[in-house]
């Protein structure tokens, strides 16, 4: 049956086995070209003709700002499965996201506020990307928070669910900001239709440093998922199997 | 080598930026990997009270 695998996915004994399997398959490839995207990034891409060398936090903060939507895009698309499908496992991955997103904005907000210093003479303006953005940050904090403050779990999963689905419209806010708006902030250089305007060897490196970033998050959710599943199966009779292997 | 640290005067701007990132990133390994330990302790503890549990409602029963 061609549903099966989507069957499977959501038996938490099945994910846990495959998120122990396919773990080390993210984590050291991202560690990988995390290493080999800084060493092109910090030293081998050429020097910006405007910014000088202050343009290389480009290569960190780029990467934090694509994660951060990603991060919350996949906790809105599991809310929304645990939601209608009533999936547990769904609703343990987008509690798996919380803490991870929030990390991934809070380093977009500083490297970016770090960038603007040399870049628009002040570390903060009311503009609508940072201010959007922030929204974002509080958007995972108030997520946890949440569901800290509700004790029974499957209340706590789908009061939270809808807070995270409802929240998902600042995604596309934050990613068209710069369009919709007179912003300080640039407008999109790669994730634009057409070229993008940065020669390869700039890109290059940014590009690396994203499918890094990329993989460090699937290596860190499925980590964070475990012990999700683990905590949420209390009665199970294969939990016994696992601790004890 | 001391070149490539000035970074061209940005000194002060770059190596913060990725400093901070940086350390988010060895954070987030280490409160993922804590979580998970402790999670594992956590079910290790309640698969090894239910154990004492069935023993004791055993030699109750005889």
């Amino acid at each position: 049956m061609a549903w099966t695998w989507f069957h499977r996915l959501g038996s938490p004994p099945y994910v846990y086995s495959l998120a122990a399997r396919l773990t080390p398959w993210f984590a050291w490839p991202a560690a990988a070209l995390i290493l080999y995207g800084s060493y092109l990034g910090l030293a081998i891409a050429p020097e910006d003709y405007q910014q000088g060398d202050s343009y290389r936090i480009m290569y960190v903060h780029v990467p934090s700002a694509w994660m951060s939507l990603m991060v919350y895009t996949t906790m809105a698309i599991a809310a929304a499965v645990g939601l209608i499908w009533r999936m547990k496992v769904a609703h343990a991955v987008a509690a798996s996201c919380a803490a991870l997103g929030a990390t991934f904005t809070f380093c977009t907000l500083v490297t970016g506020s770090i960038w603007g210093a040399p870049t628009w003479g002040t570390y903060w303006e009311w503009d609508p990307r940072l201010t959007f953005q922030l929204v974002l940050l509080f958007q995972f904090l108030g997520y946890s928070a949440l569901r800290a403050a509700i004790e029974d779990p499957q209340r706590a999963d789908r009061v939270t669910a809808v807070l995270a689905v409802v929240g998902v419209v600042n995604v596309p806010i934050i990613h068209y900001s710069v369009e919709w708006w007179n912003s300080l902030h640039q407008t999109a250089s790669v994730m634009k239709l057409g070229k993008p305007s940065m020669p390869p060897e700039m890109l290059v490196p940014l590009l690396v440093m994203a499918l890094g970033f990329t993989f460090l998050f699937a290596a860190l959710l499925l980590t964070r998922l475990r012990a999700e599943i683990l905590s949420r199966e209390r009665a199970a009779s294969w939990i016994r199997d696992v601790v004890n292997a | 080598m001391s070149e490539f640290f000035e970074m061209g005067g940005y000194a002060r701007y770059v190596w913060p930026a990725w400093g901070i990132v940086f350390a988010c990133i060895v954070l987030n390994i280490y409160l993922a990997r804590r979580a998970l330990d402790r999670a594992r302790f956590e079910a290790r503890k309640r698969v090894a009270m239910k154990a004492v549990d069935a023993q004791l409602k055993g030699e109750a029963a005889t």
